[in-house]
């Protein structure tokens, strides 16, 4: 069974809860407790010991329903986390196998196999997974795969007040989705639109398993516009190899025989 | 932030408060040193591999230089390796299994093979009969698996969401294997073998450093076809020893073209060389940190079509 979150950032209040929730299930530690006197957002980022993130976007543009009655500025609210890539670069990345893909076609680290070696945190194209300096292993978000086991829902969809995080089959949500984001252009909110929903959607990934709702572009939110997984295009570095390693076996090659005569 | 990642975006367009998105690497100072040690004892396996096989008896000592480094490359880059994870009693998790979509997998095995081989080659090329044979067997695998061990190091960075390494994808494995034989034939041009030997050597030399140096000018064209993913390559530290890495291989040539005939003219040439391979692959770790923390190239890079 395929299961995964849909985010619908329309309804994010910025609480928290779900950055609490997360915490507080997975036994997480703090990552200090800084001030970037930039926003709300005193989280600043996902990594090692914050698999939800909410992000605080203030903009001067006037998107529909996000204003907030001081002139254009408009207000957004987003949940972030780990959106367990349908083609997930950290999980292609592993060299020892400890990524693996659930039951629940969750992307999932084994902590009992996981040697710390960092590749998957430059393989992942969205900046999710990193290494805990204390710990020196790769950790995100395991889309509660212990809950999940038992029949629980995630602790962050379970604990947002506003259902901005649902949770579900995949193949449910996506309906949802859809009829969400029609609602939303009926309301007047043109500009509303599903970010990862699927492979169409998003090649690079083949779409994502923790997909979003957004209103603005996606840079606005520190997503990228096209993600894609190293591994799409890692091939045309091993045929540069390729030649670049037969050109040495050549060089090589003409260099001592060029030097038979001499000497 | 907790740590000011001294963001600071290229170009135009949006982001989210300058933050980086994707996670600045977090391989320490071992790794590009494995990438300069692990390229040298690569080509040295290879070259010596060359030799045993057009020359025989000919370059013997030549030959069993050429098994040592790369049998003492091979061992110091696992090494290296190892202190870097953040697991290091873990490392043979590496082995477990057998997966080579990924380059970090493919590339311990590629190590793996490589170490015994060499390992194997400079040991038993000091016995006589049967072992000597063997030996010969293990330089001739060593010399094969020494082939993609000098610059699958590059496709591992390639492979990676880094814009100025991605970016470089078609480029930077050939610059990595042409100064990974440079970097060989350097440290073989150190020893005192008779002239046709060194003749050898430092004809491939030569060529392997103009190629380095054109190649290095194609990974900076390459990278910046994503507006500001060069840019590490023209400024910062990563700039400087970038361009320390360019006049230092000048320079080797130079002084190798010049007084190449005498011992210490050589032995010169061949040190400026060492440092110009070494500060390369330290500008080009640097420049994947930088490369990191800048959202609007990272956002560009994605962009650009896979084809």
């Amino acid at each position: 069974m395929a299961t995964g979150f849909f985010t619908d950032t329309t309804v994010c209040i910025g609480c928290k809860a779900c950055e609490v929730a997360c915490k507080q299930w997975n036994q997480l530690p703090d990552d200090g407790f800084s001030f970037t006197g930039m926003s709300y957002d005193n989280t600043g980022q996902l990594g090692a010991s914050t698999w939800r993130h909410v992000a605080f976007i203030e903009r001067p543009v006037p998107l529909a329903g996000q204003t907030t009655g001081l002139g254009d500025l408009s207000w957004l609210m987003m949940s972030d986390v780990c959106k367990h890539c349908v083609k997930a670069g950290c999980l292609d990345a592993c060299p020892t196998g400890s990524i693996v893909r659930t039951e629940f076609d969750s992307v999932f680290v084994q902590p009992d196999i996981c040697n710390g070696c960092g590749y998957c945190v430059s393989a992942c194209p969205f900046g999710v997974i990193d290494r805990r300096a204390d710990d020196g292993r790769a950790w995100k978000c395991t889309l509660c795969y212990d809950r999940q086991r038992e029949g629980m829902t995630p602790a962050c969809a379970q604990a947002c007040p506003t259902e901005s995080i649902m949770f579900g089959e995949l193949d449910d949500l996506k309906e949802r989705a859809r009829a969400r984001v029609e609602q939303l252009h009926d309301m007047g909110m043109g500009e509303a639109y599903l970010y990862g929903a699927d492979a169409n959607e998003q090649p690079g990934t083949q779409g994502l398993n923790a997909f979003f709702l957004l209103v603005d572009e996606p840079e606005a939110y520190n997503l990228p516009p096209e993600p894609s997984a190293p591994d799409n295009h890692v091939g045309e570095s091993w045929r540069s190899l390729a030649v670049g390693a037969l050109t040495l076996l050549a060089a090589a090659t003409v260099a001592v025989l060029s030097s038979k005569g001499s000497g | 932030m907790k740590d000011d990642p001294g963001a600071v975006a290229s170009g135009e367009g949006t982001t989210y408060y300058g933050l980086p998105v994707i996670k600045e690497p977090v391989w320490t100072w071992e790794v590009p040193a494995y990438f300069y040690v692990g390229g040298a004892a690569g080509a040295a396996a290879t070259i010596g591999a060359v030799l045993q096989v057009l020359d025989g008896v000919d370059s013997e000592r030549l030959v069993r230089r050429c098994r040592d480094i790369a049998a003492i490359g091979t061992l110091a880059g696992s090494g290296l390796l190892v202190s870097d994870l953040g697991r290091p009693e873990r490392f043979l998790n590496m082995l477990r299994v057998f997966k080579p979509r990924s380059p970090l997998n493919a590339g311990s095995w590629i190590l793996a093979t490589a170490g015994g081989l060499s390992a194997g080659s400079s040991l038993l090329g000091r016995s006589h009969g049967f072992g000597r044979r063997l030996g010969a067997l293990a330089g001739l695998g060593a010399g094969a698996i020494g082939l993609p061990l000098s610059g699958y190091t590059a496709v591992l960075l390639a492979g990676t969401a880094v814009p100025v390494w991605k970016g470089s994808r078609r480029s930077l494995p050939l610059l990595f294997v042409a100064s990974a034989t440079g970097a060989a034939c350097s440290l073989l041009e150190m020893g005192d073998f008779d002239e046709r030997e060194l003749t050898a050597v430092r004809r491939l030399g030569t060529v392997a450093q103009l190629s380095e140096l054109a190649l290095a000018k194609a990974v900076e064209k390459e990278s910046a076809s994503v507006a500001g993913a060069g840019r590490p390559y023209e400024e910062g530290l990563s700039g400087t020893l970038w361009k320390a890495s360019t006049a230092c291989t000048v320079a080797s040539l130079a002084v190798d073209t010049i007084t190449g005939k005498s011992r210490s003219g050589r032995v010169t040439a061949a040190l400026v060389g060492t440092v110009g391979s070494i500060a390369l692959r330290y500008s080009v770790w640097l420049a994947g940190r930088a490369s990191a923390r800048d959202p609007r190239a990272t956002f560009d890079s994605q962009k650009k079509p896979d084809e």
